[in-house]
């Protein structure tokens, strides 16, 4: 019986993990990329590319991040995927507000 | 084609009717008033009589702005912003840039509202957030678009939520292509003889397979416009500025160049104005002037974008001079990729890139894709009928939002007619919407059944439309038809017309409902089901 139950909760843990890499986790990622991009995007002619293209790719990067997670069967590729977007996003901006006076990175 | 395994069909249905299920209500809310605010400035010159067709960038407005200025305090000499208020008047904004409470950037000063003839019809002081409310002659128009752009929630959390409603329906849009196995094949079918539910389904998936491509572009570009400002911003400026929005803004919108802040009288405006109008091929939309009298002050005049294309133009002049400098980008100090993806964002939205033509289609798009909410909403409340748990309260719910909703607009539109002469349209507009809403609830609540539910609102709805044209010539004085084409505004006739047409539509749909609600057989509902 006890075997029974965890093979039942197996897939509701599993479709909860999706629920969640889709739901919250799209947003937490989405909003990592959003501050992260400027930072390693060329800035173009006008030098604002890095900052105008991720303002507008934002709603198509959340769906791409929502999609994939409903989607992919390899529920840990998805959250592999996530995490090491967000890890890699987090830390360029942690090292940029750690490393530079706010006023410095203005200019 | 995407040919999808069957688990993953079936996941993205459950999306696809879960994203629609959820929100769907407010959805429709955003999409309908969102259609008609396509109309918007038609609707606002219809609303209000206006019949004046010279735009105030093609008359002397110099004088004016120097009048203005020697009675405006030096102190919000900074920039002056200009642009059409009311029947084609002229809106001036003396101002200064100011941190707020909250430590949020903003705009004081002192604005100035102008008739056709440059005579001052009011004089405001204060900041951005209080100066630029609805007027008595544009209450109408402003109740649309502030329904469309935060459903009256106060900001940040209505632009957040129909922010939400935005990506809701990309989702709606992206798994509706996913979960058509034959996409080609579902554009034409149309099985007139079967079943009415089937027939519905055919409907739902025609309508929404024709405009899904516009349903993506619409929730793109408004879950854009809606988090662009709220959460967009303050993010990329965190991150690449400190925190510091204005710095953003002016990396982004400034016009970069040496600072001379030696007194200079600002050159004629006049001048920019004609030059503009002769470049871009049409009358200014906004013109800034920046560092008005230094001897750095530039001029930037926005235009819609020319015939043939979607981006906006900007032309910058030097202030002091009033010579032509460039064509600038929109956005960023030249073109860019990110100035160009930013600059028709707007266009793609309202729809207004090619005149009448575009926005017609757009607002023709607009009303397939609130039959497509609508109509699947009703799909999945049909489906689930012979289920367990009785969703007849939902049923009941979609037709009060489905049919209150518009008799809401079409009452606040003849409560405006009726006010404006008197000089209260601001609060009666809005009133009115929520006292018909508030009846239609009651109605929903009240009605022996579903169909005769519908039946009412149609009815009551027609009843209001086929009023409005009455209203606006005998309530509200408005401007015959002759007077209104030979002033070269037909689009008042032709509103006043297509209100009768959709009213007479509606009360014969409303004589119809009642016979065509028999309640569905059963195989019907087993045919929905499949």
């Amino acid at each position: 019986m006890p075997e029974a139950i965890q093979a039942a909760a197996l897939p509701r843990t599993r479709r909860w993990a999706r629920v969640l890499l889709a739901g919250p986790g799209a947003i937490v990622v989405t909003l990592a990329l959003l501050a992260g991009m400027p930072l390693w995007l060329p800035g173009g002619a006008a030098g604002i590319d890095n900052l105008a293209v991720p303002l507008v790719l934002a709603p198509l990067i959340w769906a791409a991040l929502f999609f994939h997670a409903c989607l992919d069967r390899n529920l840990a590729r998805v959250a592999l995927v996530a995490g090491a977007l967000f890890v890699v996003h987090g830390a360029l901006v942690a090292s940029r507000l750690t490393a530079t006076p706010a006023v410095e990175a203005a200019k | 084609m995407i040919h999808l395994k069957k688990d993953e069909t079936k996941a993205m249905v459950a999306v696809h009717g879960w994203s629609g299920i959820l929100l769907g209500l407010l959805l429709y809310a955003v999409v309908l008033t969102g259609t008609a605010a396509v109309f918007a400035h038609e609707i606002g010159a219809w609303s209000a009589g206006h019949v004046a067709t010279r735009s105030v960038f093609e008359k002397p407005v110099d004088a004016t702005i120097r009048r203005l200025a020697a009675q405006t305090p030096a102190a919000y000499h900074d920039d002056v912003n200009l642009w059409e208020t009311g029947d084609h008047g002229l809106g001036v904004f003396f101002h200064r840039h100011e941190t707020g409470a909250e430590g949020v950037p903003t705009e004081a000063g002192y604005f100035y509202q102008l008739d056709h003839d440059g005579r001052v019809l009011n004089t405001t002081k204060g900041t951005i957030d209080d100066l630029f409310g609805p007027r008595n002659d544009d209450a109408l128009a402003t109740f649309l678009v502030d329904t469309h752009v935060r459903l009256h929630v106060p900001n940040p959390w209505g632009l957040l939520l129909t922010g939400i409603l935005g990506l809701a329906m990309l989702v709606a849009a992206i798994s509706g292509v996913l979960i058509h196995r034959h996409l080609f094949k579902d554009i034409f079918t149309l099985r007139r003889r079967a079943s009415s539910v089937l027939v519905n389904r055919d409907k739902h998936s025609v309508a929404g397979t024709w405009s899904l491509p516009f349903a993506f572009v619409l929730a793109f570009t408004g879950s854009f416009f809606s988090f662009y400002g709220t959460i967009g911003v303050p993010v990329v400026a965190m991150a690449a500025f400190g925190g510091d929005v204005e710095a953003l803004s002016e990396a982004v919108y400034g016009t970069p160049g040496t600072p001379d802040p030696r007194p200079v009288p600002v050159g004629n405006i006049d001048r920019i104005t004609g030059d503009a109008i002769a470049r871009a091929g049409g009358v200014p939309t906004f013109i800034a002037i920046e560092k008005f009298g230094r001897a750095d002050s530039v001029v930037t005049s926005y235009h819609d974008p020319k015939a043939g294309d979607v981006e906006p133009v900007a032309l910058l002049y030097s202030g002091a001079s009033a010579q032509f400098v460039r064509e600038k980008a929109v956005v960023g100090a030249q073109p860019s990729t990110g100035g160009t993806l930013v600059g028709i964002m707007g266009p793609l939205h309202f729809g207004n890139f090619a005149g009448m033509l575009s926005k017609a289609i757009w607002f023709g798009l607009g009303f397939a894709m609130c039959y497509v909410t609508y109509t699947g909403m009703r799909l999945w409340v049909v489906k689930r009928r012979g289920e367990a748990r009785s969703l007849a309260w939902l049923e009941r719910t979609l037709s009060v939002v489905g049919f209150g909703l518009p008799l809401g607009l079409a009452v606040a539109a003849a409560a405006f007619l009726v006010t404006m002469p008197l000089g209260t349209a601001v609060y009666w507009t809005t009133a009115a919407f929520l006292i018909a809403s508030a009846l239609a609830i009651l109605a929903g609540a009240l009605a022996p059944s579903n169909a005769a539910l519908t039946k009412l609102l149609k009815g009551a709805t027609g009843v209001t439309m086929l009023a409005l044209p009455l209203l606006r010539l005998f309530v509200a004085g408005g401007p015959g038809w002759g007077e209104t084409v030979a002033a070269g505004q037909p689009v008042i006739a032709a509103l006043d017309l297509a209100f009768a047409i959709a009213g007479l539509w509606l009360v014969r749909q409303s004589w119809l409902t009642a016979r065509s609600a028999e309640p569905l057989a059963a195989p019907a509902l087993q045919a929905a089901r499949t």
